[in-house]
């Protein structure tokens, strides 16, 4: 079943298209690589799907249902269905780990108890390996604990889907690898979605069930992950081999 | 080499880039011509330090009909060599490249790339066309920012009144945190420079007040001066620099970092949670700056008229309080408040309205200060129309 499909989308800034008429659909329980040359559009996909960017032409459903961008409703929909991670986090900096996590859950449930509070926000950054860091501010943390800090805020509302920006970028290999057998550990036992936009070419083979290849704002090519890296296209052999023209000359 | 070939082709095609692989390749080449008096050949080294003078002469050139530039025997080139080599690959109606050598057109594809030549070349207009190009995209966007800027009023406008219905939305405490954090950034400096234009304002007016016999009137016009005019207008200022800054730099900061895009993600209204509190705040922080702020403007001009005049504290106090009333108190406590909300709605419209990379985050606050502080101006002469 998929989560999430798009029909024919364009986004852009203003009268500036960064995307074009891309189609495509993101399976449940699977992880999704977005991947592309820097700029094609990846993190721009991410905002529309996330809600946040309005597409300029297309439709977006979640669910099966269509996302109205001007509906406080139909973006609320979003808002508790989709996680977000971003690049660099952006956990805010004035709350310590515990009340970024626990934030979306005091701001959605403010009669929740306080007890039950802090027992789920215990056991999510139980889960990201961070408990011990529950009193420190984000500028206290470490580039990777602030990523497995954002992912535990990300997971906290028990969203269908979570949409991971760059989550390797600025990462040691054992960290980043790390936050790999997370992102599985959570598909696996726990049924999540995710949609990687991701550079990282050991990270995508070993996480990835679906990929999309973004190339000068249109989808390139998508499939899964085997079926992808055998592809003989040029631009996948030039973005995955690293083999580019004037290497063979 | 498939590649390359292809990519050779296609720039060929374009007639404006042959590219030559070497010197048998150029020969071949049916545009590459022999050094000619039309022909501008590059020397060996092209260096930043070379690229004006072979600049000026490509120039000359091209403005006497169209150049052919041999970039044959170019060994020794750097980033502006590309430059150069992009730039006149976009000017193609009247320029020709020949014998770019296989070194310097690799790093040029490499280097430059991705660069589509449109991207150099924007149509050149007629100067009365270009600023009236200019003036017409200017009025747009100030429009556009101040349509953005009026929305934003009115959201706050709603999320206030709506959170004092339901009390949600808002980080539990952050009020009392905004109240101490405002009144705390700005008591000190309030109550000094107020103080001192207590002082100055009164020392102006004895002099003259003096000539006339007119001392204890001193009196009259610092308390009509200060309750009304001058301490919602100075503590307004004060207001701006220290809490409107300080607001605009940690929101822009927070969109920066997608720290606003992850609230909204979050399912938090950030114009709901990060504005509300301030709004609140400043509500309850003004009015008590405005009382301090008062006695210690009035007390500024009690020492002037006692060391100046010889102004007893006690006439002083009771000739004052036949020219003011609560009504001046009042005027003045409303038009500060009125003055606080322009600070912090000017604030949070630079914070949040803030592009993605740092430097923005230096501009938005001052571009906040500047707009608080004209809105504040605007709003005390509508105040004066309205009241004198």
């Amino acid at each position: 079943m998929d989560i999430i499909a798009v029909h024919d989308l364009t986004v852009g800034y203003g009268n500036v298209e960064i995307l074009r008429e891309l189609r495509f659909s993101i399976p449940a329980r699977e992880i999704t690589a977005v991947v592309g040359t820097s700029g094609c559009g990846k993190s721009t996909l991410l905002k529309t799907l996330a809600g946040l960017l309005p597409p300029l032409a297309g439709k977006v459903l979640f669910r099966s249902e269509p996302v109205d961008f001007l509906s406080e409703a139909s973006l609320g929909s979003i808002f508790r269905g989709i996680g977000v991670l971003y690049q660099d986090g952006a956990l805010l900096n004035n709350l310590t780990l515990f009340e970024n996590v626990a934030l979306p859950v005091r701001m959605r449930h403010p009669d929740l108890p306080e007890t039950v509070l802090r027992e789920l926000v215990h056991d999510r950054l139980n889960q990201v390996g961070l408990l011990h860091g529950a009193a420190k501010y984000p500028s206290e943390l470490s580039g990777g604990m602030r990523k497995r800090g954002a992912l535990a805020r990300a997971l906290v509302t028990d969203p269908a889907v979570v949409l991971c920006d760059e989550p390797s970028s600025g990462l040691d290999p054992i960290t980043s690898g790390r936050l790999d057998e997370l992102l599985l550990c959570l598909r696996d036992d726990f049924g999540m979605t995710f949609v990687v936009v991701t550079h990282e070419l050991r990270s995508i083979a070993k996480i990835a069930d679906r990929v999309l290849i973004i190339n000068e704002g249109r989808l390139h090519l998508s499939g899964g992950l085997a079926e992808v890296m055998g592809s003989d296209d040029p631009f996948v052999q030039t973005f995955f081999l690293r083999k580019v023209d004037h290497d063979d000359a | 080499m498939g590649g390359r070939e292809e990519l050779q082709k296609k720039l060929a095609n374009e007639g404006a880039f042959l590219y030559s692989t070497g010197s048998q390749d150029s020969k071949e080449e049916p545009g590459v011509e022999e050094e000619s008096a039309d022909v501008v050949v590059l020397p060996r080294r092209l260096l930043a330090a070379d690229i004006p003078a072979a600049f000026r002469k490509i120039e000359a050139r091209r403005e006497e009909g169209g150049a052919t530039v041999d970039f044959g025997g170019v060994e020794e080139f750097d980033s502006t060599t590309l430059a150069l080599l992009s730039y006149l690959r976009s000017r193609s109606s009247d320029t020709r490249i020949i014998n770019v050598g296989e070194k310097l057109g690799r790093s040029f594809e490499v280097f430059m790339g991705g660069t589509p030549p449109a991207a150099f070349a924007g149509p050149e207009l007629d100067l009365p066309i270009r600023v009236l190009h200019s003036f017409s995209d200017r009025f747009l966007t100030q429009m556009r920012k101040a349509e953005k800027f009026f929305i934003l009023l009115s959201d706050e406008i709603t999320h206030t009144a709506s959170y004092l219905r339901e009390r949600r939305g808002v980080y539990p405490g952050e009020i009392w945190n905004q109240v101490f954090f405002m009144g705390n950034k700005s008591f000190p400096i309030t109550c000094l420079l107020i103080f001192l234009v207590g002082v100055t304002i009164a020392m102006t007016s004895a002099a003259q007040l003096k000539l006339y016999g007119a001392d204890i009137y001193l009196a009259d016009l610092i308390g009509y001066g200060m309750l009304r005019e001058l301490v919602p207008l100075m503590l307004g200022v004060i207001l701006a620099g220290k809490v409107g800054a300080a607001v605009a730099a940690e929101l822009s900061t927070m969109t920066v970092l997608e720290e606003v895009d992850a609230l909204r993600t979050m399912g938090i209204v950030p114009e709901r949670y990060l504005m509300v509190p301030r709004l609140i705040a400043i509500t309850i922080t003004v009015p008590l700056l405005v009382a301090l702020a008062d006695c210690v403007g009035i007390l500024g001009g009690i020492l002037v008229g006692r060391i100046t005049l010889g102004i007893l504290a006690s006439a002083f106090i009771r000739e004052m309080f036949t020219a003011v009333d609560l009504g001046d108190f009042l005027i003045g406590l409303v038009k500060s408040v009125i003055f606080g909300w322009a600070v912090i709605v000017g604030a949070g419209f630079k914070g949040l309205t803030v592009g993605r990379s740092a430097g923005e985050v230096g501009r938005a606050t001052t571009e906040s200060v500047v707009l608080s502080i004209s809105m504040i101006i605007l709003i005390d002469c509508v105040f004066a129309v309205l009241t004198y």
